[in-house]
């Protein structure tokens, strides 16, 4: 490992930006091994294929390094507006994809199947504890709310859409939305933010 | 619009960051958020709420080729020059197949330079060696492999196979074609480049394979896709180059 990367592993994503916007290699590939896990994760949970969700993520991330110098911090974590890139790019591969249907549980035996990583760091660890405890969460929403919601955040269906699809009012699907985002807030509220 | 409105809006704000809003829909959302301190503060207030979504997903193992890929790439745009150091024979094949790539682009074929070539050589040495195992620039010879590999398509990777004068060109992490679209493989003899006969498919894998079926003297080894059927000459840019000296 080089002096550079080292360095590079120990700054925080908000610090790793600049450089990645100066084009350092050793700086995105730190950024890469950060975050290349859940960004895979969530292209796979949207679009639902291996393949297809190694194109997103690729896509994204070259799309990172190349508008790394654009992150603007006011608007939020690193992580958030990378994991947005993922999801705006798997939600398009997905539309392209003429008749798939997006996949709608958050218990999916094909997900459960893969090998989980075998060498996690601790921050990496202490991520996917949350994880775990955030599908708690989730999995404890009325079903109602949890459906508009993943049709809407990993579907990348609209209000409208969702509306027509459940046969439910477009009022009633908006006020399922916000009480469902209300209670995965309290949630995080009270001890997992 | 104001705080005064506020309520109309404010039922659309779970919606808005869920990305569930059309396009039209959202920016008048902005826009009225701009003069509304409510809004502004509901959206702050439940942003991290759709942010867990995300770091809710059941967490998989990116493939170790998925970095391999993405790294080849970023190490080429940032230094391009750097990329074969290691390696003189590589750099050398790799500049013929470039050059090779320039003059298509200005030639009686019409192609057009590669828009962002450079920044799309995505198979470098190091993914090279690793993707096809046989070296770089080590195919002379009868059963040798030839190895580097330029073009425009993500990922892909490539290797020739030559044995007593034929060759098989094989393909991996081909994406699927539209079903009016076939691979068509070319080769480049004394600067004469040439169709090869057979037309081939990506299986649902990603891999293709290809009979070169005459390598006499063949510098080069390229694919396009193609309309079914196949062309005469290339009509598009090639996913992959392979220089085989």
């Amino acid at each position: 490992m080089t002096v550079r990367k080292e360095k590079a592993e120990r700054l925080a994503d908000e610090e790793l930006m600049p450089l990645i916007g100066e084009k350092d290699p050793e700086a995105f590939e730190v950024f890469y091994d950060r975050h290349g896990g859940v960004a895979y994760s969530l292209a796979y949970r949207i679009v639902g294929e291996k393949a297809a969700a190694e194109d997103v993520t690729q896509e994204a991330f070259i799309s990172i390094w190349k508008s790394g110098a654009r992150f603007d911090r006011a608007r939020g974590s690193v992580r958030s507006w990378m994991l947005s890139i993922v999801r705006n790019r798997a939600i398009d591969a997905l539309r392209s994809r003429a008749g798939k249907a997006p996949k709608l549980s958050f218990d999916d035996d094909a997900i459960l199947e893969q090998r989980p990583s075998e060498e996690l760091t601790d921050a990496e660890a202490m991520r996917r504890e949350t994880a775990t405890e955030l599908r708690g969460a989730l999995g404890e929403l009325p079903g109602e709310q949890s459906k508009v919601i993943e049709l809407a955040y990993f579907g990348g269906f609209s209000q409208s859409e969702i509306s027509r699809m459940l046969g439910v009012p477009l009022g009633t699907v908006k006020g399922r939305m916000r009480l469902g985002l209300e209670k995965i807030r309290g949630e995080l509220a009270e001890g997992l933010a | 619009m104001t705080e005064t409105n506020h309520e109309r809006w404010s039922e659309d704000v779970a919606a808005y960051l869920l990305g569930a809003l059309e396009p039209d829909e959202a920016t008048v959302l902005e826009r009225h958020a701009e003069g509304c301190e409510r809004c502004r503060a509901e959206i702050r207030w439940m942003t991290p709420a759709v942010d867990a979504l995300p770091e809710s997903v059941e967490r998989l193992e990116p493939p170790r080729e998925l970095r391999e890929r993405v790294m080849a790439e970023v190490r080429f745009d940032a230094e391009p020059e750097n990329v074969f150091k290691d390696d003189p024979a590589a750099a050398g094949v790799f500049a013929r197949a470039s050059n090779w790539l320039r003059e298509l682009g200005s030639g009686p074929m019409g192609l057009r330079p590669v828009v962002g070539f450079a920044a799309a050589i995505l198979v470098v040495a190091a993914v090279a060696g690793f993707a096809i195992g046989g070296g770089i620039g080590g195919g002379s010879g009868g059963g040798g492999t030839s190895t580097v590999v330029a073009g425009t398509a993500p990922g892909v990777t490539a290797k020739v196979i030559s044995t007593d004068g034929s060759g098989t060109l094989h393909l991996a992490n081909v994406k699927q074609l539209p079903s009016d679209r076939v691979l068509e493989a070319w080769v480049q003899r004394e600067g004469e480049v040439e169709p090869v006969e057979a037309l081939f498919v990506p299986d649902r894998k990603g891999k293709a394979s290809t009979e070169l079926p005459d390598m006499s003297g063949v510098e080069v080894v390229m694919v396009t896709t193609e309309p079914q059927g196949g062309s005469k000459a290339p009509t598009s840019a090639p996913i992959i180059t392979i220089s085989t000296q």
